[in-house]
């Protein structure tokens, strides 16, 4: 099971998995779900812990929910986007209304993930955007 | 004396051929001239008598010529000439002497012939002067037997001249008078006294009574005859006549005077025409309303039954314009006479006209403004014949009739005015007050008393006073001029007050000023209107629309807030559902180790619990703002439930310190001790849930007034000055800073703050950023134990 480091740590990235969410029972599905298709999962608990880890970290992706404390998690992901524009950011949001899938995308996310999600469609689209494993 | 100039010739050359014819004789006989003499003397003297006295001494002269020339002539002795001379001395003498006493005779005789001639002419004038008298003259002995008497006596007793000579004065005096006329004639018999007058009435040939004056007076006894009374008589019908017109005037105006209306007028008017100036009948014709023709507006028959015949048909005819003697005198405006009454009676009457026997009729108009307004007709059975002075009269009695008639019509119009005036005054269903200049109230209307719920009298001194003030201030809230202030112009206020039942009203007073009649102010009318109806629908009306409107504003906020709470609480739901679903897939796809499974079923359970908790309080708080949700009320002692709060809350509250501070004397309240626990536990679990980071929450009851206060305080977070006023609206949830990441439905206040006003309480919250929040809410005390606690402080 590959395990988050530090440093540019490149190639231990490429099939780690950033799961920002301050649901913990969210993040435990995630991680769980992700470590068995053979990813490594970090996991950042509000907006700026997500933006710190994804710009130390690098990873080769990002899960992320919209309504954490600090700052949401769009406004992380402008943050992350303007340091590293090409980080694949998949919003992953309980709000799950077309008009916020539009608002979504709008803001820069490389794809939108609602909630509940089926366990095959979170991996498929890691795969995607990750590479598969 | 006339004479042809032949016989004036004759006479006056005969004597002078007498004269010749004597000296021829002499002269052929040769006689002396004493034989001729004689004869010459015999010419002088016939001459002298019958001619003047030029004449006769011419004839006397001649003669003596002729006396003397024959002795001359026959140259005689001087003796015979001188005798001749002597005889024509004789001669001249004589025919001086008769021709002097001739003229004394002729004199004498002129004079005598004078006298008669003045007597006579005296006797005549005196004569014209006793039959041109407009009084009756004569002469009666001292019995009063009548002697001598003019025409005029003659005619106003309608009797020959020789018929009453002879008759007693006393016997032609209608019999009531006589004794007094006997008496008087006798006081003149004695000599007691001279003259004696009386108005009496004369029965005259024809049976009438003639009114006269009669004045008696004695001539004293001449040589030629006996004492004797002079009769004079004064014909006073006219002078009654005279007098009965100006006295039928003068009733007219009388009654014109003391009358009210024309209706009450006309028939004393009418009877006064009748009977003053001896009219059988008289009735009032007055123009229909269309002016088309005349009708009989009144009648007055003061005759037999005949002229009621034709006075009934005169009720129901109709002459036009210039149709019959009304018609005519209306077209006209002239009072007109009718000669041939039963002729010339409207057709539709001829008939009974002379069924009637109508003889004469007069007719003269009512006149006012110089237009004819009716025409009273006067109807006599007898022939009669209208003076000058009765004609006057009618005009002058028409022209006042007609003013009396405007006068009252006017009058009647005022009244009849003034009467549907008082009669909107007494009878309007609008109050009305008549209101003097300084405010003070003079009269009212029964409907203003009724509204007002006031006797007169208690209005006079204080409802009108305390509607005036009422009045002054809601004129003032309008920046509107005070009640005296606005007088002159209308106008129109409403303002609340109270009846003498205390039941108040809302009035609509009008505030008309009307001028006297020099345009002053002399009083107010105020008309009051009671508009509480009107007034409390459109007020309601005014609610309903604000409430609409706000509905609307409430309606939009709901709108807006609906939306957020679907996406709120789909957010919640899904965020739960994630969970749910991505761990049962797990368990349901296999291959899990069995603490996995043990430990993923107690995340689905929580999340699962979480979406049922949620669903319970939004059915809650629907079935409480509905007002269908039910209390379980009982005995509740608060500091039980606080405690039962605290200890459900502690065990998942670890990094919380928990305080109480209870009143231990609070008494019992009546509530749903599940429901108020609900309240105590949503409150602390906030105090929790805000104080991230551990501090105190410290719950304290006390009793404030008839309320038990409960106070759950922390040392959390705190909320935002922006955020405070919300905080017990629905999905409101303080999600700055550091309290976003806390998990709610955003209905747990709101359903807080439901519960604690369904028991009669109150909520509030103070709060300061950093330092932590306190929610203070209240429940009433059982009354019994509110009562008992007042009773254990007094």
């Amino acid at each position: 099971m590959p395990e988050a480091t530090t440093g540019n740590g490149s190639a231990a990235s490429k099939y780690t998995v950033l799961v920002a969410d301050d649901n913990e029972v969210a993040q435990r599905l995630c991680k769980r779900v992700l470590e068995k298709a053979g990813y490594g999962v970090l996991i950042a608990g509000d907006g700026l812990q997500a933006v710190d880890i994804a710009l130390r970290e690098r990873p080769a992706m990002i899960l992320m929910d919209v309504a954490m404390p600090g700052i949401d998690g769009l406004e992380a992901m402008k943050r992350i986007k303007a340091e590293v524009p090409a980080m694949p950011i998949v919003i992953a949001s309980a709000h799950s209304m077309a008009s916020d899938r539009e608002r979504f995308l709008a803001a820069g996310a490389d794809s939108v993930l609602s909630k509940p999600f089926r366990l095959a469609d979170l991996v498929a689209m890691v795969q995607t955007l990750a590479g598969p494993k | 004396m006339p004479m042809s100039w032949t016989r004036i010739l004759v006479r006056r050359a005969t004597p002078y051929a007498a004269l010749a014819s004597i000296l021829a004789v002499q002269a052929l006989a040769r006689t002396d001239a004493v034989v001729a003499f004689p004869l010459y003397l015999a010419v002088v003297l016939v001459v002298s008598l019958q001619q003047d006295r030029a004449e006769a001494f011419a004839v006397a002269a001649l003669a003596a010529v002729a006396v003397v020339i024959p002795p001359l002539a026959t140259s005689r002795g001087t003796a015979e000439v001188a005798s001749a001379i002597l005889l024509a001395a004789v001669l001249l003498a004589v025919a001086l002497a008769v021709g002097e006493l001739m003229r004394h005779a002729r004199a004498s005789t002129i004079a005598a012939q004078r006298q008669a001639d003045e007597m006579l002419a005296v006797d005549r004038r005196l004569h014209a002067l006793l039959e041109s008298a407009q009084v009756g003259l004569g002469l009666a002995d001292l019995e009063g037997r009548l002697t001598m008497i003019n025409d005029r006596l003659a005619a106003i007793l309608s009797r020959g001249r020789e018929e009453l000579l002879g008759t007693t004065v006393a016997g032609l005096t209608a019999e009531g008078d006589r004794p007094g006329v006997e008496e008087g004639l006798g006081l003149i018999r004695s000599g007691d006294i001279g003259k004696w007058e009386a108005m009496v009435e004369l029965v005259p040939a024809d049976g009438k009574r003639v009114p006269v004056g009669l004045f008696l007076s004695r001539i004293p006894s001449t040589v030629t005859g006996e004492p004797a009374i002079v009769v004079q008589l004064t014909d006073m019908t006219q002078r009654r006549r005279a007098d009965s017109i100006v006295e039928c005037l003068s009733t007219v105006r009388q009654v014109l005077v003391n009358s009210a209306t024309v209706d009450i007028a006309l028939p004393p008017i009418l009877a006064a025409l009748c009977s003053r100036l001896g009219w059988s009948a008289a009735q009032l014709w007055m123009p229909d309303a269309d002016r088309s023709a005349m009708r009989v507006r009144t009648a007055w028959n003061a005759s037999g039954p005949l002229l009621d015949g034709f006075l009934h048909a005169c009720r129901g005819a109709a002459p036009r314009k210039g149709e019959a003697l009304a018609g005519r005198v209306w077209k006209t405006g002239a009072v007109s006479a009718e000669e041939d009454v039963q002729g010339a009676a409207h057709h539709q009457l001829r008939a009974a006209a002379r069924m009637a026997g109508l003889q004469s009729a007069l007719a003269f108009p009512i006149v006012s403004a110089g237009e004819v307004i009716g025409v009273v007709e006067l109807l006599s059975d007898s022939h009669r014949t209208v003076d000058d002075d009765e004609v006057s009269m009618l005009a002058d009695a028409g022209l006042e009739i007609g003013q009396f008639i405007r006068r009252s019509e006017t009058a009647s119009a005022l009244r009849r005015s003034e009467a549907d005036h008082r009669a909107i005054f007494e009878r309007s269903p609008i109050g009305i007050a008549r209101i003097g200049g300084d405010g003070e109230l003079l009269e009212a209307n029964s409907a203003l008393l009724h509204i007002l719920e006031q006797d007169e009298e208690t209005m006079r001194m204080s409802g009108w006073p305390d509607l005036l003030r009422a009045y002054d201030q809601a004129a003032g809230r309008q920046h509107r001029a005070p009640f005296l202030g606005a007088i002159g112009e209308a106008s129109t206020l409403q303002v609340r007050a109270a009846t003498g039942a205390g039941n108040w009203l809302w009035l609509q007073l009008t505030a008309t000023s009307i001028p006297d009649a020099t345009g002053a102010p002399e009083h107010i009318l105020v008309m009051v209107e009671d508009v509480t109806a009107v007034r409390e629908t459109s007020d309601r009306l005014n609610e309903a629309l604000d409430a609409q409107r706000q509905a609307n504003i409430d309606l939009a906020k709901l709108d807006r807030t609906k939306s957020e709470f679907l996406s709120i609480v789909s957010h919640e739901f899904r965020t739960a559902l994630t969970g749910i679903q991505g761990f049962s897939e797990l368990i349901r796809d296999g291959g899990l180790e069995g603490d996995e499974v043990k430990a993923y079923g107690g995340y689905i359970f929580n999340d699962a619990h979480r979406v049922n908790r949620l669903i319970t309080d939004m059915l809650d708080l629907d079935r409480m703002e509905s007002g269908r949700m039910s209390m379980r009320s009982g005995d509740v002692d608060i500091n039980d439930v606080l405690m039962e709060a605290i200890s459900r809350a502690a065990p998942s509250a670890t990094s919380v310190e928990f305080k109480s501070d209870l009143d231990p004397r609070l008494p019992i309240v009546v509530g749903d001790r599940d429901r108020l626990i609900q309240v105590v536990s949503n409150i602390v679990n906030n105090a929790v849930k805000y104080s991230p980071d551990g501090g105190t929450v410290t719950i304290s009851s006390r009793v404030e007034g008839r309320f038990a206060l409960i106070s759950v305080t922390d040392t959390g977070l705190g909320i935002p000055p922006d955020e405070i006023g919300h905080v017990f609206e629905r999905f409101r949830r303080v999600r700055s800073g550091a309290a976003q990441s806390i998990p709610g439905t955003g209905l747990g206040l709101t359903i807080v703050k439901q519960i604690v006003e369904m028991h009669g309480g109150k909520i509030w919250v103070e709060s300061a950023v950093g330092h932590g929040s306190s929610f203070h809410f209240t429940i009433p005390l059982a009354p019994e134990s509110a009562n008992a606690l007042q009773l254990r402080h007094a």
